[in-house]
């Protein structure tokens, strides 16, 4: 939406010529050409920034600066002072009444577009920054912000330390993960766990959203993976008890999305069931298979129901689990995402290499694809290799 | 972004344009709780122009539906494109909420 912005000015010739130059300017321009008519307009505009004559009849843009300053929707509009005079006493009364700018006449239309678009840098700026000061209440000081990025910190510490901290030993299996957060703290995860039949779980899950919230919910899925999933429940069973826990504990806005299957070394099987997650890859050859069993999202519907199935695997079968931070991933013009074509064509040429560096090479052809500052949500990768064959 | 048109009979359709990422689904969710404040529980969300929406906005969507079935209100969704029914089958969000490919049926749900 254009900002607006209020021209006061009793010259109409000076008024207009404004007006013309910061409407092609893309602004939404209002004008008034006395003090009166100035707070009037101000009121019923209620524009971004106003531009002010000090000299004009009636009441001048002293007694409105000082209007302005006395009314508690229009205190914060930032005010630029326009006057035929140069004397330093008139703009120290000025910006001592509250203005925050000035301009004297005769003016360069480019120096007034510059002042105009400096000062809403900082209201646009203040804008986004507000609503963080007050959610921050007592603790916007320098001693409170330091102690909230060191809290921040610490979550993230606390975070990493729930994340796997290295890759798990499976007999006649690779396997390995990486998570990329965009923020200090994620709402992606995965996992591994082993049981004592010496088969492994695995879980990767990503919670709607990133950043705080979604690490709150992170740790309370993980949590409850850990407490529900043991060896002799199936898949399916383990993520309908998730989820009836995370309908009676979380707001309806919120889901989550996960697989969770078992990797078996003794008979060469993979059982799983997918929650609403973005289909992972199993790499037959030279053929991709998708892995859809399961259900619905978590954490939203009750009486949501999901199934099991296993899959038999050969030795040189890959399994590619990833969330959608990485398809949905796009270039710094937004025009094209990563996309699970991408995707796959990288998976399949990087196949040979070990499950460590595969996961590697996806993250590296992604950053090359985006560019590491353009990462909006977290990304996770977890491959998987078969290297044993069946007995 | 957001448009709002009434049916002949009176169900309000919410028709959006371009990507619903970020923002722009917390946007449409202020927009869907004030439409629905105002207008009673019945919505039509029109997709035909929304080429990929994102969690967020899934989950506005997703919020929607719960809020409604307690009132026995209803949100269908209109012509989503093929990205966008892709998401809803991976989430398996299709199978609980109603999607129409035109405007006429979406309109017939509500009778």
């Amino acid at each position: 939406m254009a900002e607006k912005i209020l021209a006061v000015d009793d010259e109409l010739d000076i008024l207009q010529l404004i007006e013309m130059t910061l409407i092609s300017d893309g602004f939404e321009v209002v004008t008034a050409s006395n003090g009166i008519e100035a707070l009037e307009r101000a009121r019923i505009h209620k524009p971004d920034l106003i531009l002010l004559d000090l000299m004009m009849p009636e009441m001048d843009g002293f007694e409105v600066i000082k209007n302005l300053k006395q009314t508690p929707e229009m205190r914060n509009v930032p005010v630029i002072m326009l006057t035929a005079r140069a004397q330093a006493h008139e703009r120290i009364e000025g910006l001592s009444a509250g203005a925050d700018d000035y301009i004297t006449k005769p003016f360069e239309l480019e120096e007034l577009k510059l002042r105009i678009e400096s000062i809403l840098a900082h209201t646009r700026k203040a804008k986004y920054i507000n609503p963080l000061i007050s959610a921050l209440g007592d603790w916007f000081t320098e001693d409170g912000m330091e102690q909230f990025a060191e809290h921040l910190q610490t979550a993230s510490a606390i975070q990493q330390h729930l994340l796997p901290q290295s890759d798990p030993e499976l007999e006649g299996f690779d396997i390995s993960g990486l998570l990329e957060s965009s923020m200090s703290v994620s709402g992606d995860f995965y996992d591994f766990v082993p049981f004592e039949d010496n088969r492994l779980g695995i879980v990767i899950a990503d919670v709607r959203g990133k950043g705080i919230p979604a690490a709150l919910l992170m740790v309370m899925i993980r949590t409850a993976m850990r407490l529900v999933c043991r060896e002799d429940i199936s898949p399916s069973s383990v993520l309908k008890r998730v989820n009836d826990l995370l309908v009676i504990d979380t707001t309806p806005d919120f889901f989550a999305t996960m697989v969770y299957g078992i990797l078996d070394p003794n008979s060469l099987t993979f059982t799983y069931s997918n929650a609403g997650h973005c289909y992972p890859m199993l790499l037959k050859g030279e053929k991709i298979e998708e892995l859809q069993t399961g259900g619905m999202i978590l954490g939203c519907f009750g009486f949501a129901e999901f199934e099991t199935e296993t899959i038999e695997l050969e030795a040189g079968n890959k399994i590619l689990f990833y969330t959608d931070g990485l398809t949905e991933a796009e270039t710094k013009a937004e025009e094209e995402f990563y996309g699970e074509e991408r995707l796959k064509q990288v998976f399949k040429k990087n196949s040979d290499f070990s499950a460590d560096e595969l996961c590697r090479k996806i993250r590296e052809d992604l950053f090359g694809f985006c560019g590491t500052n353009q990462q909006k949500d977290d990304i996770t990768i977890v491959a998987v290799k078969a290297s044993a064959s069946r007995n | 972004m957001f448009e709002l048109a009434m049916s002949t009979n009176n169900i309000p359709i919410l028709r959006i344009k371009g990507k619903i990422i970020g923002n722009t689904a917390v946007s449409l969710k202020n927009e869907i709780d004030s439409q629905i404040k105002e207008a009673g529980t019945k919505l039509i969300l029109d997709l035909t122009e929304v080429p990929l929406l994102d969690s967020s906005a899934l989950s506005a969507i997703v919020a929607t539906l719960q809020k409604l079935r307690q009132t026995e209100g209803k949100i269908v969704l209109l012509n989503p494109q093929k990205s966008v029914m892709n998401v809803l089958k991976v989430t398996r969000l299709h199978s609980v909420l109603e999607v129409y490919d035109d405007e006429d049926s979406a309109i017939k749900a509500f009778n």
